[in-house]
């Protein structure tokens, strides 16, 4: 077995680390406490060209495999979360299903300025009361002669307010719950399509996240992204397994970075006379945080690696996704912990790094739906 | 316009460096990255190639993984890269790496040698300038401007306290300061030629030189041993609020240190 | 015996201080009967310059060459390579300063030799002579043997004892290199004195430099106050000079200047680790910051727990006071 990343897949790490510790890492403190859309670092940094990254060269993207797209959101995430969230929901979850089922037409208004970080794009399903429960979503869409009639309210949307256009999860029939879904593009300016309340987030501040309202927005046939009716559930799936290791991934950068903090402060730190990295129970901190660090990014790559080679990935995903986050949580408590004191101080940086590890426990997946939806996967019906 | 860029792949800045028990060798975190300084000599090498065309080669003297640096250099935007791979040179002295560094450079045809002011591990400083004597070439060292025009260089050298500007006929080599300018960040579609590209590699034979050349025993001069740096006794803080802190300070530093 | 050169760069009237130091480490080794002990400089030389030097080293030796009345690195190179050459010299030396460290290269590659650049010490008398210079920004120093002849050495400034006996009084020569002109291919069309006649951090003894604690580019006064207080050089930290309140040229640090002064003042500065690699190796730190936790405590022989604002004009006065009673 050859665990190890292809020289290529190394070269494109050390390139993004090092770009991400030149643009991203000096303004993370900045985009977390202003808490604003980085629209100066956004442009600086689409004009790289990393918003391609999984579509095809073809149309100026980059076909990155599973795994070198990994590399990339764990890196970006290090840098910060705030502006990762951004990025990777133009990279994916908000062009997907454009790129998948969008007319040319529609390509050439979103898809394509979307890849060059001209437009924001968002992906839109959770609503006040649903997030996991999918089949409870309330937003309907409902065909009127050549036009969709799209009515309802999304939260939590990453992006939602500066959206220049959002993929729409609704429903086109209440009583067929999940497989009543749909994905519909709603474009910025069209009637009845408002951002609202925008959220104060305790953590991943700087990527705007909030409320969507469709009031009777009308949209033509073409953007029903989908090749069939009511199969959106069913093509979701197709980067379900992505935005789980994705997750993961993200959740190491989380974790690499707190790790750094720790590790500096652990070499410097001087108490009773030597750097507190001497001492055993420090020691152990760094142990146990670098071995569940190395396990869980062996569980990420080796998902991405199956999905890269088309193999089953499902219950790999949702592994990767949970063990990950649950590390990143760890790994960010015990940081504040050998920073002690100044682990509470919004000065220094772990206490960023705590903050943003919370939304991994529920991004991507709850852990209590994951470990359900595991466990019926292993035991059978 | 051909200009060549010499490149060094040394340890991260921030790797750690710690001396073995013999104290013959060094541990060192096995993090590299492309010289701080040849950095600037390559986007310097860019932007004349931007403004006066032509082409732009990056040469490194190196083990196997500095391919690495060179193909950062690709990603950057250098038309070409080669590595000469050779450990025992590229582990040596200045005296062997200017004289691998200066064969290989005969065979090319260049107008410009853009290269670091010093590589930040062995922190030297004499490579360029003993390539530039080997070649017969001049040059001009801790360069912060540097305009071509009609097959001449003016650039600004910065010695410290003053800036000299200096004129010079092509062909000539240069050493990068920082402050010559701001390393662009690699476009997604040079990291994508990168990661492609095959690097074409020599070995010392091709440039008539043998691997006994840079053994130890033969080297004009070689590392014994290395030492740790002088520790500093613990820190004396000087107590009191601050008049009374500032003036036993100053009698410290006048009467017993006697520093002022 | 054994013939050593050391090249002695002058500003003005002054040698400059590096080239001073190799003087005093030059005249132990004369003094030893092992060497002999020759300095050689270039351009213009005064009576006062001239009479300084001649206490300081027991042969000097002036090339005339109106191509060495400012500085090229192939002029310097062909003359003093080919002066050592022409006298057998077993040992070049000269100060690791920016000239020094330009050509120096070049002169050991015109004798066929290596040399060993920016040493901190020196076992002159061993046998091959082994060398102290510093690696990785001073992580680490390395010992280097320097079996081929003839040695050429620069040495980092401030690490030779200025410790000149009295009653050294040289004899003087003037030569001329000669063909000079063939050899320079590079021309100086101007030279712009960019900091006046203040001492370069490199070289500097005495040392005041500020950080991100002096909260703004204007309280750089009290850094400045402080530093002509003691006839000192003003530094700073690379934040500092990246928001643009100091130049590039006070920039301490792995990619400013390493330097090496007897007293180091820190006001200011929390002591990132790529500031302290470029002032560890001063030889006295005195350090103040309001956070008793910054890590520049843990490199400093001396600290002050408190507010900088207070501290920096308190001393100031006090160095006044003491100057006033002499």
């Amino acid at each position: 077995m050859d665990f190890a990343f292809t020289e290529e897949q190394q070269f494109f790490k050390k390139i993004i680390t090092d770009t991400v510790d030149r643009m991203v890492v000096p303004k993370a403190r900045e985009i977390d406490e202003k808490d604003e859309f980085p629209w100066e670092l956004w442009k600086e940094f689409t004009k790289l060209g990393y918003l391609g990254l999984r579509y095809p060269e073809e149309i100026g993207g980059m076909n990155a495999d599973p795994v070198t797209a990994m590399i990339f959101y764990e890196q970006i995430a290090r840098g910060s979360v705030g502006f990762a969230q951004s990025v990777i929901m133009n990279i994916l979850m908000g062009t997907y299903f454009v790129y998948r089922f969008g007319s040319q037409a529609i390509k050439e208004r979103c898809l394509f300025p979307a890849m060059k970080g001209d437009k924001v794009a968002t992906m839109c399903f959770t609503e006040d009361q649903s997030g996991s429960d999918l089949s409870a979503t309330r937003t309907t869409a409902v065909k009127d002669g050549n036009e969709w009639v799209i009515n309802g309210t999304k939260m939590w949307i990453t992006n939602g307010p500066v959206a220049d256009f959002a993929t729409v999860l609704a429903t086109t029939d209440l009583s067929l719950g999940a497989k009543g879904l749909n994905f519909f593009l709603v474009e910025k300016g069209t009637p009845g399509f408002s951002p609202g309340q925008v959220l104060d987030k305790l953590g991943c501040r700087g990527t705007v996240t909030g409320e969507l309202v469709f009031d009777n927005v009308r949209v033509p046939e073409e953007n029903l992204l989908g090749a069939e009716l009511n199969k959106g559930i069913e093509y979701l799936g197709e980067i379900l397994d992505e935005v789980r290791v994705m997750t993961g991934a993200m959740a190491m950068g989380i974790a690499q970075a707190a790790y750094d903090e720790g590790l500096e402060y652990a070499r410097k730190r001087i108490a009773f006379g030597k750097p507190i990295g001497n001492y055993q129970l420090i020691r152990a901190k760094f142990a146990d945080m670098a071995t569940e660090m190395e396990a869980s990014r062996l569980l990420i790559y080796s998902a991405a690696w199956k999905m890269k080679e088309k193999l089953p990935s499902r219950i790999e995903a949702a592994m990767a996704k949970m063990f990950a986050t649950e590390t990143c949580c760890k790994v960010v408590d015990e940081v504040t912990r050998i920073w002690g004191a100044n682990a509470f101080a919004n000065e220094y940086n772990p206490q960023r790094h705590f903050r943003d590890a919370r939304f991994l426990l529920y991004g991507g997946g709850t852990h209590e739906i994951l470990k359900d939806f595991m466990g019926r996967l292993l035991i059978g019906k | 316009m051909n200009i060549l860029v010499l490149v060094k792949q040394v340890p991260d800045p921030e790797a750690l460096v710690e001396i073995a028990s013999s104290g013959k060798d060094l541990n060192i975190e096995p993090k590299f990255a492309i010289n701080l300084f040849d950095e600037f000599a390559l986007e310097e090498a860019l932007r004349v190639r931007e403004k006066h065309g032509g082409k732009v080669k990056a040469i490194s003297l190196g083990g196997s993984k500095a391919i690495e640096a060179l193909r950062t250099a690709i990603a950057m935007g250098a038309d070409e890269a080669m590595l000469i791979e050779d450990e025992a040179f590229a582990g040596g002295d200045g005296y062997n790496t200017a004289l691998a560094l200066s064969k290989a450079l005969e065979k090319e045809t260049f107008d410009i040698v853009l290269a670091g002011r010093q590589a930040i591990d062995a922190d030297r400083g004499e490579v360029p300038q003993m390539v530039a004597q080997f070649l017969g070439l001049p040059h001009v060292g801790v360069v912060v401007k540097l305009d071509i025009s009609d097959g001449k260089a003016v650039v600004e050298s910065s010695l410290e306290g003053a800036k000299e500007v200096v004129e010079v006929a092509l062909p000539a080599v240069f050493t990068a300061q920082k402050g010559l300018n701001e390393p662009r960040v690699p476009l997604i579609t040079g990291v994508m030629k990168a990661m492609k590209v095959q690097i074409p590699k020599v070995a010392v034979e091709d440039l008539g030189l043998t691997k006994d050349v840079a053994a130890p025993e033969n080297s004009k001069t070689k590392i014994v041993r290395y030492l740790p740096p002088k520790k500093r006794p613990a820190v004396q803080l000087i107590p009191g609020e601050a008049r009374e802190a500032a003036a036993e300070a100053v009698r410290i530093l006048i009467d017993v240190e006697r520093v002022i | 015996m054994d013939k050593v050169l050391v090249f002695v760069e002058t500003r003005g009237d002054e040698p400059r201080k590096a080239s001073l130091e190799l003087l005093c480490e030059a005249e132990k080794l004369a003094a030893s009967g092992k060497f002999t002990v020759e300095a050689v400089c270039f351009g213009a030389m005064s009576d006062t310059l001239k009479g300084k030097l001649l206490a300081s080293a027991r042969k000097l030796v002036r090339f005339t060459d109106p191509e060495l009345a400012a500085y090229s690195p192939e002029g310097y190179a062909r003359a003093l390579a080919g002066y050592a050459a022409e006298t057998g010299a077993r040992l070049v030396l000269a100060g690791a300063t920016g000239t020094g460290r330009d050509f120096l290269p070049r002169v050991a590659v015109m004798l066929g030799t290596g040399m060993v650049s920016d040493v901190t010490g020196a076992n002159w008398f061993d046998e091959p002579m082994t060398f102290v210079r510093p690696m990785f920004g001073g992580k680490v120093f390395a010992e280097i043997a320097a079996p081929a002849s003839p040695v050429v050495v620069t040495a980092r400034p401030n690490s030779f004892a200025m410790d000149m006996p009295e009653g050294v009084s040289g004899e003087y020569e003037e030569r001329a290199a000669g063909a000079l002109a063939d050899a320079i291919h590079t021309r100086v069309v101007r030279v712009e004195e960019t900091k006046g006649d203040a001492v370069d951090l490199t070289e500097a003894d005495l040392i005041v430099a500020g950080g991100r604690g002096l909260k703004a580019a204007e309280n750089f006064k009290l850094i400045e106050d402080l530093a002509a207080a003691i006839g000192g050089t003003v530094g700073a930290t690379r934040s500092v000079v990246d928001a643009k309140w100091r130049d590039q040229a006070d920039q301490i640090g792995k990619s400013g200047k390493t330097v090496s002064p007897k007293l180091y003042i820190g006001a200011g500065i929390s002591g990132a680790i790529h500031h302290i690699m470029g002032m560890d190796t001063s030889k006295v730190v005195l350090v103040v910051n309001r956070d008793p936790n910054a890590i520049i405590f843990n490199y400093a022989n001396y600290g002050i727990v408190g507010d900088l604002f207070e501290v920096l004009p308190a001393m100031t006065e006090e160095i006044g006071k003491r100057r006033e009673r002499g």
